[in-house]
């Protein structure tokens, strides 16, 4: 047990003296979390809306796909983004392989799902009422949206907070087309395996807890957003 | 003028509502009465342009309704009405801005429509902070904010007792009076419906029919009766109802499924009771109406011809005779 004790210090120490590697590799990795969450709720959370509100034919299954797509794993999704960005793949001409960019790619196709599923579920649990009264007083589809937003404002802050949780802790995807190249690539998920394989349990304990840290502040920070306002 | 023209509505493939023409006519009030699950908020919710009617046509002013444009005219306050998040006054001012309105004509249709339902004092409060009367009261409020052509109202009486009802009905026939504006409620309360309404329409099983404020009974429907017949006592008779339903309801009997005689006669109907004539009156041109006391007053309605012949006069005996299937259940 005492390896655990002095991974600990090890960590603390290591969070407090400023470690350029380690920041650098927290800083890429809120980055790329930061955008991947963006794209990833930008074009899902309106999939889930219209998923969960407009009826059109094949909704059932295009929601089974969105569900069933939240199990994909994350090493078969890296592996098939290898596949495309690779030299001799078809979008082997934006060589993004081996760049933070892949990195943002694999997590918007992971986070996409979640973001859509999720939204969906939690439009659907608005009181059809809400949608009903803001469409007879006169809201076009747009206004009508925004107000079913709201009030679904807590489980849609969920949905974001999920997904940048899985961004962030996704590691197959981002060792497969990122690399982990040293100040380019790597990610606390990628460092903290690398770090554990080469028996830096101080170092890679340090960086668990800083992505520990990042979920807590994103956390705490729309709960912050979500406080603004009640009923 | 809103029409429903040969709407036939499905959900999950079973038909909900089945009804050949309904108009509510400019500044027109209409009352649907019918008991619960009979289609009536789903009739409301396709005059309210938020569905579409699976088979059939919705016209506004004689135009076939296609897009959601035209819902600008026509406002829907559901049974259990909700409040949008924020206070009274952002969900009185909510129809307005959708429509583009300026901040100044804003604050003051919100100032005079909340004044004329005494909500001032509720303006700043949140749905939380709300009575289910005051509720109800503020949800019409915001339909009427937006000054529509057409306001639907879905058991706007339910929440609240007698004496709010009738201040709900009064400022109703206040505001119809202020401007053009045609009320269509559905209500399970046949005697609000008929005070309130210049035309009652019954809604049966998805049907629409016409119904007459005669022969109308408040009861107490047995959980027990053979089959579908039940029989219900009203006064010193008994009323025999082909229907499922138990509990309390209103029996109602159309004066036209009444047959008059003078002598009770062998027939099908479970319904037969003797008396004496208290009434005639000439309503329309060739049809008498014929009120006796069989035991309580019943109203029937016969050609001329018919009354002739049976030499029907006030006082005199007659015997009314209506099958079970012929009283209507609200």
């Amino acid at each position: 047990m005492d390896f655990l004790g002095e991974g600990l210090r090890r960590a603390v120490a290591l969070l407090f003296s400023g470690d350029v590697e380690v920041y650098g590799i927290a800083l890429l990795t809120l980055k790329i979390g930061l955008i991947a969450t963006v794209l990833a709720c930008g074009l899902g959370i309106p999939v889930g809306f219209v998923l969960a509100t407009r009826p059109f034919w094949g909704r059932r299954a295009a929601l089974t796909v969105v569900n069933t797509a939240l199990a994909f794993p994350t090493v078969v999704v890296g592996l098939l983004l290898y596949g495309l960005l690779s030299r001799r793949g078809p979008l082997g001409g934006v060589a993004w392989l081996y760049t933070w960019q892949a990195i943002v790619v694999g997590d918007v196709v992971l986070a996409f799902p979640i973001a859509a599923a999720l939204a969906a579920a939690a439009v659907q649990g608005v009181d059809p009422r809400i949608r009903r009264t803001a469409e007879t007083l006169g809201a076009g589809r747009w206004r009508t949206a925004w107000t079913v937003a709201r009030e679904a404002r807590f489980a849609l802050a969920a949905v974001i907070t999920t997904a940048f949780g899985h961004v962030v802790a996704e590691i197959g995807s981002a060792m497969t087309v990122g690399g982990n190249i040293r100040g380019q690539t790597r990610t606390l998920t990628t460092a903290v395996a690398l770090y554990t394989s080469q028996g830096d349990f101080g170092l890679a304990l340090a960086l668990g807890l800083i992505l520990l840290l990042l979920a807590l502040v994103v956390n705490v920070a729309l709960q912050a957003l979500q406080g603004r306002g009640h009923a | 003028m809103l029409e429903l023209v040969g709407v036939r509505h499905r959900y999950d493939g079973r038909v909900v509502l089945d009804i050949d023409r309904f108009a509510v006519t400019p500044g027109s009030g209409i009352a649907i009465v019918g008991p619960n699950g009979s289609g009536k908020s789903t009739l409301l919710r396709l005059l309210a342009l938020l569905e579409r009617p699976s088979e059939g046509e919705v016209r506004l002013d004689g135009v076939v309704v296609a897009g959601a444009a035209p819902r600008q005219r026509i406002t829907l306050v559901e049974q259990r009405p909700v409040l949008l998040r924020g206070s009274v006054r952002e969900n009185l001012e909510f129809g307005l801005q959708v429509r583009g309105i300026g901040r100044t004509e804003v604050n003051r249709r919100v100032e005079s429509v909340a004044a004329r339902w005494g909500i001032t004092p509720l303006l700043p409060r949140r749905r939380h902070e709300l009575s289910d009367g005051e509720l109800q009261r503020v949800a019409v409020a915001r339909a009427l904010a937006v000054e529509p052509d057409v306001l639907l109202l879905d058991e706007p009486a339910s929440s609240a007792d007698r004496a709010a009802a009738q201040t709900l009905y009064r400022a109703l026939a206040e505001e119809r009076a202020r401007r053009p504006l045609a009320v269509c409620l559905a209500s399970h309360q046949l005697e609000d419906a008929y005070r309130w309404a210049d035309d009652v329409r019954a809604l049966a099983e998805g049907r629409l029919s016409p119904v007459t404020p005669e022969n109308l009974f408040r009861v107490e429907l047995p959980s027990s009766g053979s089959g579908e017949l039940k029989h219900v006592r009203v006064g010193t008779i008994e009323i025999a109802a082909a229907t499922d339903k138990t509990g309390p309801a209103i029996l109602a009997v159309p004066p036209t499924d009444i047959f008059v005689s003078r002598e009770p006669l062998a027939s099908s109907a479970r319904n037969m009771f003797t008396g004496r004539v208290t009434r005639l009156a000439h309503q329309r041109p060739g049809t008498v109406q014929v009120t006796a006391d069989v035991g309580v007053e019943l109203v029937a309605v016969v050609t001329e011809e018919a009354a002739r012949d049976l030499g029907l006069t006030p006082g005199g005996p007659v015997v009314f005779s209506f099958k079970a299937s012929a009283v209507r259940v609200f």
